[in-house]
């Protein structure tokens, strides 16, 4: 008996909190769930359809070197530069790469005392920068936690917003 | 009769708190307990025993051979670990469902509950406070919205875009529509179970720990584990992080804005180990 065709299908393949991703199969989409004061990023090279994604936790990895080197997704200024690593491995050119944000939600603070949110999307905006990127679009801050998805096959971000029923097109490629 | 009994009086199907488990905190409270006394306690009840004891059993060394009575469970896990477990297996039932009057989907209330918990007996534990209390007290914070909920469901919509537009706390603007918190509503439903009154004040002043008469600290540590729970994404809702920063809560517990971080990693590593064991 012919094996049943699996053209067309896509795999979700999920990426936890404080990892990444990267991969070349058209039939994937990445995603990343639950993106509270955490940041989603992804990463994709249109030419050689080469796509990441990023759930980073916190801001500095000064905090803590040795579970920096274990989980380097964990930190802004250490999960960039490891997506960008892992991309290009697969081919992604640095030059060609679209970045998209997503998360960073903030609690109603005046004290400024509960910022992991905003610390973690200046940070990453900081390495961004370093490593001359810039971000294609973004959704980012506020008081919702959102989930985010990567097609591998088209390149388009999509994104959940906690709480809406209907997903968003965050950048189309 | 007031307006908080008044709410829980009309839920008609409440699932019980075992009347057990406040019973067993106020035995963890003595440092002289008698084990017989707690295996007593909890095997009155044969089908939460079976659900402890299977939960016991994941929590051990895999390979190592299970544990086959309570006694044993308490002998090999200790009795703190015992207690958490007897906690978690009785307020699954109640906190699992669906709380369409508050937009929770199945299983998200649950979720929050338990890395609430387990986020604030971290905190505990880094603290030195009570890590039982400072567990129990977080994985029953939001226990009043099982209460609101039906109150709710025809003003959800209301809820949030009342929230959303005066960029007020969720509990503020539950207070304006019901009159109520589900903060408040939580703690009267823990008095009416006996629960002891720190659990129950934390619970009450979860949000603003500060205005507690009393037991500040363990309202400070729900609090602030609360925090965390969501930041590390184990939320749910619309305007999740609709809530007020209290920098008291952080000088009530001697905690520096820059701890958070740390304490965060410590938070999700912990909670990583119970995810696997509750299959969250």
């Amino acid at each position: 008996m012919p094996l049943p065709s699996l053209a067309g299908l896509t795999q979700k393949s999920v990426v936890g909190i404080a990892d990444l991703a990267v991969s070349t199969n058209p039939n994937v989409e990445l995603a990343t769930y639950s993106l509270g004061s955490c940041l989603g990023v992804s990463l994709y090279d249109p030419v050689s359809k080469v796509g990441g994604l990023l759930h980073i936790m916190l801001p500095d990895s000064s905090i803590d070197p040795v579970k920096a080197a274990l989980q380097p997704a964990m930190f802004a200024d250490t999960g960039l530069p490891a997506m960008l690593h892992a991309a290009h491995k697969l081919k992604a050119d640095k030059k060609r790469v679209q970045i998209c944000v997503a998360g960073g939600a903030q609690i109603l603070d005046t004290s400024g005392i509960f910022n992991i949110g905003r610390k973690n999307y200046e940070s990453l905006a900081c390495v961004l920068q370093q490593h001359g990127l810039s971000v294609q679009a973004e959704h980012v801050g506020g008081l919702v936690s959102r989930s985010m998805y990567l097609n591998i096959a088209t390149g388009e971000v999509r994104l959940k917003i906690s709480g809406q029923p209907n997903e968003r097109i965050l950048w189309t490629s | 009769m007031d307006e908080l009994d008044s709410y829980i009086n009309k839920v008609k199907k409440l699932p019980p708190m075992p009347p057990m488990v406040p019973q067993l905190m106020t035995l963890l409270n003595d440092p002289d307990v008698d084990s017989e006394k707690v295996v007593k306690l909890i095997t009155y009840d044969p089908s939460l025993t079976a659900n402890v004891l299977q939960a016991c059993n994941s929590a051990l060394f895999s390979g190592s051979a299970p544990a086959d009575d309570v006694g044993e469970a308490i002998m090999r896990i200790g009795f703190q670990q015992v207690y958490r477990m007897v906690v978690l297996v009785s307020s699954s039932r109640m906190l699992k469902p669906s709380q369409t009057g508050y937009g929770i989907d199945e299983g998200e209330l649950w979720k929050h509950s338990v890395a609430t918990a387990v986020a604030a007996q971290t905190l505990a534990k880094e603290l030195g406070d009570n890590e039982s209390t400072a567990f129990t007290a977080a994985l029953l914070h939001d226990i009043g919205k099982i209460i609101l909920s039906q109150a709710l469901e025809h003003i959800y919509k209301k809820l949030v875009e009342e929230t959303e537009a005066q960029q007020a706390a969720l509990v503020e603007t539950e207070k304006r529509l019901l009159g109520v918190t589900h903060a408040e509503v939580g703690g009267r439903l823990l008095t009416r179970w006996k629960f002891p009154p720190n659990l129950v004040t934390a619970v009450t002043f979860h949000h603003e720990p500060g205005s507690a008469p009393e037991h500040q600290r363990v309202a400070a540590c729900v609090y602030l584990g609360n925090l965390i729970a969501y930041s590390l994404g184990h939320g749910y809702g619309h305007l999740a992080f609709a809530q007020r920063g209290r920098a008291d809560a952080l000088d009530l517990l001697g905690v520096n804005g820059d701890d958070i971080p740390r304490l965060m990693i410590r938070a999700q590593e912990n909670f990583a180990a119970v995810q696997s064991l509750l299959q969250l």
